[in-house]
C-alpha cells in the first residue's frame, strides 16, 4: 500500500506491504538504517524515532501508522551545516558514545526530553531514558551529556530573550 | 611523570561522529545488490540423535536459493580452542536449544523462514544432562566426546591453585567458615545481535563481515572448514555493536554459513539473528556451584582458603576451560594466605553452552570470595574494610600461587580510596544501628585483583602496521577489535604520541586479515597493554625514520632536534613542516610503512602442580556500594556507587571512566536482576521483556577514581580496565544487602524473591518461548 509522510522534513511516498512495521519500512525500503532492531518488542529503543516530536519504538509502529505525519531519526538530527547538532557534539565530548548500538535511540531520547524541558535534573534525564538500553556505558556519560547540552540551550534561551 | 601531549588527556573517541550521527554501518545495516537472507534451523530439544534430515524440501520453497548442512563442510565443520568439539552445523547430535542444523538462504527473510521450516528433520531424544551437580556420576546422559583416556566424557578440565597444608591449617585456625555460593548463566545482552555477510569474490573465496571479536580467528576457522587457500579468505570486522566477551565461537560459525552460502550461490548472503535467536543461541558466561571453607585466627588473620568451584559448560567446551582456569587463578581473592587449594572442574551439560564473558571466570569466583571474606569479618567482628587491608596482597607479598609481587600493586590505596570517597566509617556504623524498619539500608565492599591479558592462556603477543601515505595521512592497523571500550582511540593517541602529530592526521582502521597482522583474540581486556606496546613500537620505528629526514634536512644531528607541535625545529631555530620533512623522507628514498610488534613477558605456570606466574601484572580494584531495600517487596536500589582502580597510567580518560560505568552497570545487573535461567535445557527468558538489564534508573551515579600505578611493561605505565570494572561489582552490592537486612543472599541473583523469602520460587519451566523464538521473525 501506498503511505506518505514527512521524513527528515521531506515528504516522501512509498509503496510497501500493509503489515511492516516503521522500523521495517525505513531500513528495508527507504535505506534509513540509523534506527536499529534490538528486540522488536519495544523494550530496548534502539529503533526510536520521533513521530510528531514524541519519542516512539519504531518496531511498535505500523508503517501505514505514519500516514500524514512527521517522522524524524538520527539521520534528521543535523546542525544547519549537517555536522553534528550540539547535543551529538556533547555526545561525544562526554564520551558518552562507546559500540554506538544504542547511541540513535538516545540522542533521540535526549532531543524528546530537551524539546520538554530545557532545566531536566539528572533524575528527569535518567527517567527519560528508561526505555532505551544501553549495555555499554552505564548511562552515567550520557546523562553528562543531555544535562549539558540543557544548560547550554537553556543559556542560548536566556540571551535571545534578552 | 613525564608530561604527554595527548596520553590521559581529554580526547574525543575516533569513532564517535559517525555513531552520534547514525552513519557508522553496522553488519546488519548493509544492503547489498541480490543480497540473501539466511537463516538456520535450530534445534528445539536439548539433547537428541539426529535420525533424519532431508533439506531438499526448502528449496521448493519461492525464493530460497541454497541450503547447507554439516556435510558442506571440510570434517562436518569441526572446529574449536582448545577443544575441537563444535560443528559450524550440527552433526550426527544436538546438544543445546538453538544448536544450528542447517541454513538457508533466501530473497527474502519470510522465504528463508518458511524455507527452514520446510527442512524434514526427525530427531530422537536423548535423555538430557541439566544438574551440573550430577554431571559426573556414573550413569550420567553422555553430552561431552567420546575420550580415550578413561576420564568421564562430561569432564572438562580441572584447574587447580596449591600452596601449603589447608586441612593442616584449618585445624589451628580459631573461626572457620564454611560457604556455597551460586551465580546464574548471564546473557551478554549487547544490543547488536550477531550477524555476517559474506559476499562471494571472482577468484572462487569469500569476503566476510562479520561482527565478532577476534578476526583472524573467524579467517582461521573459515578457511579449515570451506577448505579454502587462506588467500581466499577475508575477514572484516564493522563496528560491531557491543560484545563483552559474547562475540566469539557463534559468530564463527554463523560467518562459515553464511560464507558456504554465498559460495554456493555465487551472492552475497547475510544472516543477522533476532533477538530471540541470539537468546537462545548464543553462548552465556557459566553457571558456577562454589564452595569455599575459610580459616582464620582470632587475631583477624586469614590463614586457609580451600574453594571447590564447578563451572557448567554447557553443550560445548568453548572458553570455558580458560575461564575456569581462570577463575582458579583468583579463586583466593587478593589476600596472603598459609595454605590454599582451589580446583575448579568444568563439565558439560545441556544448558546451552558457556563461553567468554567480561571477568572470565573471576566474576563467578570474585563474587563467592569476597562474600566469604565479609562473612569472615563479620564472623571475627572486625570492619570490612579493615580485615581486607589487613591481609590483602601487597608490594612484595607473595600470592597463593608463589608469585612475588615486585611492581604496581595498588590495592591498599584503592580500598582506601573508596572508604574515604564513600563516607565509609560513618555510614557503616550509622546503618549497623538502624531501628527496625522495612527501608533499610547498607554499605558493602568488595576487593578485587585481575590478572592482565592471558596470561598462561597462550602466546601474548600483537603487531601493529603503520605507514605514512601520499596525502601525508597517518594509517595505523591493528589485529585486535573495538568492539565498543575504546582501542582505536587508544592507538591513535600512542601512535601521536610517538610521532607528535596531531591526531586527526591518524587514520586507525578496524580490522580486515589482509591488512592487518595476527596479533591474537580480542580478550581478556589485552587491548590497551599489548595492542597498545605493538602500536607504540611501531610508531617509534616510524618515528626513527622521520627524524632521519628530519636531521638531514636540517643538517644537523638527530638528538639535537626538538619539536614544537608538528614542525621539527634544528639548532639554529630553523623550522620545518611535518609535511616537509615527510616529503623530503620520501625524496631520501627511505621507506615510510614499518610494523612494531610487541611479545608479553614470560610468564610460566604449572597446570597439574597449581603454582607458578599465572600472570605477568594485576589490576586491583575495590568498590563500595550503598543500598537501600524494601524488605517488604524485595527491591534493592543502589543509591551511590564508589570505584576505585588500580589501572596504571590511563591513556583514555573518557573511555576508561565508562569502561568503569558500563561494567559497574553489568555488575549491578547480575547481581539483582539478571538470571538466563535453563529449565530442562530451555532458556527461560528470549528477549528484553524477561530477561531485564538495568536501565538508566537501575544505575546510581558511580564515582570512579583511578590510582594510577606505574607499571614498567605497559604503554606509558598502562595496564587493563575493561573487565576488571564489572568484576567486584556484584559481591560488594551482596555485602552491602547482608549489611541492610542482616542476611546472606549467596545466590545470584538477589532478586525480589531471594530478599523477601530467602530463596527462589520455584517456578516450572516451560518450552514455549524457546519455541515460538526459533520460528518467528
Ligand atoms: S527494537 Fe524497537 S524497542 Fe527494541
Ligand atoms: S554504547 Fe553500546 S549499547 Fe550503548
Amino acid at each position: 500500500m501506498k503511505i506518505n509522510f514527512t521524513l527528515n522534513h521531506q515528504p516522501v511516498s512509498i509503496d510497501v506491504p500493509a503489515g511492516i512495521t516503521l522500523l521495517r519500512m525505513l531500513r528495508d525500503y527507504l535505506g534509513v538504517t540509523g534506527p536499529k532492531e534490538g528486540c522488536g518488542v519495544g523494550e530496548c529503543g534502539a529503533c526510536s524515532v520521533l513521530l510528531d516530536g514524541l519519542l516512539v519504538d519504531s518496531c511498535l509502529v505500523l508503517a501505514p501508522q505514519v500516514e500524514g505525519r512527521e517522522v524524524v531519526t538520527i539521520e534528521g538530527i543535523r546542525a544547519p551545516d549537517g555536522g553534528p547538532n550540539d547535543l551529538q557534539k556533547n555526545f561525544i565530548k562526554y564520551g558518552a558514545v562507546q559500540c554506538g548500538i544504542c547511541i540513535p535511540g538516545m540522542v533521540l531520547a535526549g532531543e524528546a526530553l530537551l524539546a520538554r524541558t530545557l532545566h531536566p535534573s539528572r533524575e528527569e534525564i535518567r527517567d527519560a531514558l528508561t526505555g532505551n538500553l544501553c549495555r555499554c556505558t552505564g548511562y552515567q556519560q550520557i546523562v553528562d551529556a543531555i544535562e549539558a547540552t540543557a544548560l547550554e540551550r537553556s543559556r542560548l534561551q536566556e540571551q535571545q530573550k534578552v | 611523570m613525564s608530561t604527554y601531549q595527548f596520553v590521559g588527556k581529554s580526547i574525543e573517541r575516533v569513532d564517535a561522529l559517525e555513531k552520534v550521527l547514525g552513519t557508522a554501518k553496522y553488519v546488519g545495516d548493509y544492503y547489498l545488490p541480490g543480497m540473501l537472507y539466511a537463516r538456520a534451523l535450530r534445534s528445539e530439544v536439548p539433547h537428541a540423535r539426529i535420525v533424519e534430515l532431508d533439506v531438499s524440501p526448502a528449496l521448493q520453497v519461492p525464493g530460497v536459493k541454497a541450503v547447507i548442512t554439516c556435510d558442506d563442510f571440510v570434517d562436518h565443520g569441526n572446529f574449536g580452542f582448545p577443544v575441537k568439539d563444535q560443528y559450524v552445523l550440527a552433526y550426527q547430535k544436538v546438544r543445546y536449544v538453538g544448536e544450528a542444523i542447517a541454513a538457508v538462504a533466501a530473497e527474502t527473510e519470510e522465504a528463508a523462514l518458511e524455507g527452514i521450516k520446510a527442512i524434514h528433520l526427525v530427531l530422537e531424544p536423548l535423555p538430557g544432562l541439566f544438574d551440573i551437580d550430577h554431571a559426573l556420576d556414573p550413569n550420567a546422559p553422555q553430552v561431552g566426546p567420546d575420550r580415550a583416556d578413561g576420564k568421564h566424557p562430561n569432564f572438562l578440565d580441572m584447574s587447580p591453585v596449591y600452596k601449603g597444608n589447608v586441612d593442616e591449617v584449618l585445624k589451628q585456625c580459631d573461626v572457620v567458615l564454611d560457604l556455597k555460593y551460586t551465580t546464574p548463566h548471564q546473557e551478554h545482552a549487547y544490543i547488536e545481535t550477531e550477524g555476517a555477510l559474506a559476499i562471494p569474490t571472482p577468484e572462487g573465496g569469500v569476503v566476510v563481515y562479520v561482527s565478532c571479536q577476534s578476526p583472524f580467528i573467524d579467517k582461521g576457522i573459515l578457511q579449515m572448514v570451506l577448505g579454502l587457500d587462506p588467500a581466499r579468505v577475508r575477514t572484516i570486522i564493522p563496528p560491531v555493536g557491543g560484545s563483552f566477551g559474547g562475540k566469539d565461537d557463534l559468530n564463527y560459525y554463523t560467518s562459515a554459513q553464511v560464507a558456504a552460502l554465498a559460495l554456493k550461490t555465487g551472492k552475497p548472503v547475510r544472516m543477522t539473528f533476532s533477538r530471540e535467536e541470539s537468546m537462545i543461541a548464543s553462548y552465556k558466561r557459566d553457571a558456577a556451584h562454589m564452595h569455599i571453607q575459610l580459616g582464620a585466627s582470632h587475631d583477624g588473620v586469614l590463614r586457609a582458603c580451600r574453594a571447590k568451584h564447578t563451572f557448567d559448560s554447557g553443550a560445548y567446551a568453548s572458553q570455558t576451560p580458560f575461564t575456569a582456569w581462570r577463575g582458579s587463578i583468583h579463586a583466593m581473592g587478593a589476600y596472603r594466605y598459609d595454605a590454599c587449594e582451589v580446583e575448579i572442574t568444568s563439565v558439560y551439560s545441556n544448558n546451552g553452552f558457556s563461553g567468554a564473558f567480561r571477568g572470565f571466570g573471576n566474576t563467578e569466583a570474585c563474587f563467592a570470595i569476597e562474600q566469604a571474606i565479609d562473612e569472615m569479618a563479620d564472623a571475627l567482628g572486625m570492619d570490612p574494610i579493615d580485615f581486607r587491608l589487613k591481609n590483602c596482597l601487597r608490594l612484595g607479598d607473595e600470592t597463593p600461587h608463589g608469585q612475588i609481587l615486585t611492581q604496581s600493586v595498588g590495592l591498599t590505596e584503592c580500598l582506601q580510596i573508596v572508604r574515604k570517597a564513600s563516607d565509609w566509617d560513618r555510614k557503616r556504623t550509622e546503618y549497623s544501628r538502624q531501628a527496625a524498619g522495612d527501608i533499610r539500608r547498607g554499605i558493602g565492599v568488595a576487593a578485587l585483583f585481575h590478572g592482565t591479558s592471558l596470561g598462561a592462556e597462550g602466546i601474548d603477543s600483537a603487531t601493529s602496521t603503520i605507514e605514512i601515505e601520499n596525502d601525508h595521512t597517518i594509517v595505523l592497523t591493528s589485529g585486535l577489535t573495538d568492539y565498543g571500550p575504546g582501542s582505536r582511540t587508544v592507538y591513535t593517541i600512542i601512535a601521536a604520541e610517538e610521532l607528535g602529530v596531531n591526531m586527526k592526521r591518524i587514520i586507525m582502521l578496524r580490522p580486515d586479515t589482509n591488512t592487518a597482522i595476527d596479533s591474537g583474540p580480542t580478550v581478556a581486556s589485552r587491548s590497551t597493554m599489548v595492542g597498545g606496546n605493538a602500536v607504540r613500537n611501531a610508531a617509534r620505528n616510524l618515528a626513527q625514520t622521520i627524524n632521519l629526514a628530519a636531521s638531514d634536512l636540517l643538517k644537523c644531528s638527530v638528538d639535537q632536534l626538538y619539536r614544537v607541535g608538528e614542525d621539527f625545529v634544528g639548532p639554529s631555530e630553523e623550522v620545518v613542516r611535518w609535511d616537509a620533512v615527510v616529503d623530503h623522507a620520501r625524496d631520501m628514498g627511505l621507506v615510510l610503512s614499518t610494523y612494531g610488534k610487541w611479545v608479553a613477558p614470560k610468564i610460566d605456570w604449572d597446570h597439574h602442580g597449581g603454582r607458578g606466574t599465572p600472570y605477568f601484572a594485576y589490576h586491583f580494584a575495590a568498590h563500595v556500594a550503598e543500598v537501600e531495600v524494601d524488605v517488604r517487596i524485595g527491591k534493592t536500589q543502589v543509591l551511590n556507587y564508589w570505584a576505585a582502580h588500580d589501572s596504571g597510567t590511563v591513556i583514555f580518560p573518557e573511555g576508561a571512566y565508562g569502561q568503569v560505568y558500563g561494567g559497574v552497570a553489568q555488575g549491578i545487573g547480575y547481581a539483582l536482576l539478571e538470571e538466563a535461567l535453563y529449565a530442562d535445557g530451555y532458556l527461560q527468558s528470549v528477549n528484553f521483556d524477561t530477561y531485564l538489564i538495568p536501565t538508566s534508573m537501575d544505575v546510581p551515579e558511580i564515582k570512579a577514581t583511578f590510582v594510577q600505578t606505574y607499571f614498567s611493561e605497559g604503554p606509558y605505565g598502562a595496564k587493563n580496565i575493561a573487565e576488571p570494572a564489572m568484576v567486584p561489582a556484584a559481591p560488594a552490592v551482596l555485602n552491602a544487602i547482608a549489611h541492610a537486612i542482616g542476611r546472606r543472599i549467596r545466590d545470584l541473583p538477589a532478586d525480589l524473591e531471594k530478599v523477601v523469602l530467602g530463596e527462589a520460587l520455584r517456578k516450572k519451566g516451560s518450552p514455549v518461548s524457546c519455541k515460538i523464538g526459533l520460528k518467528t521473525k
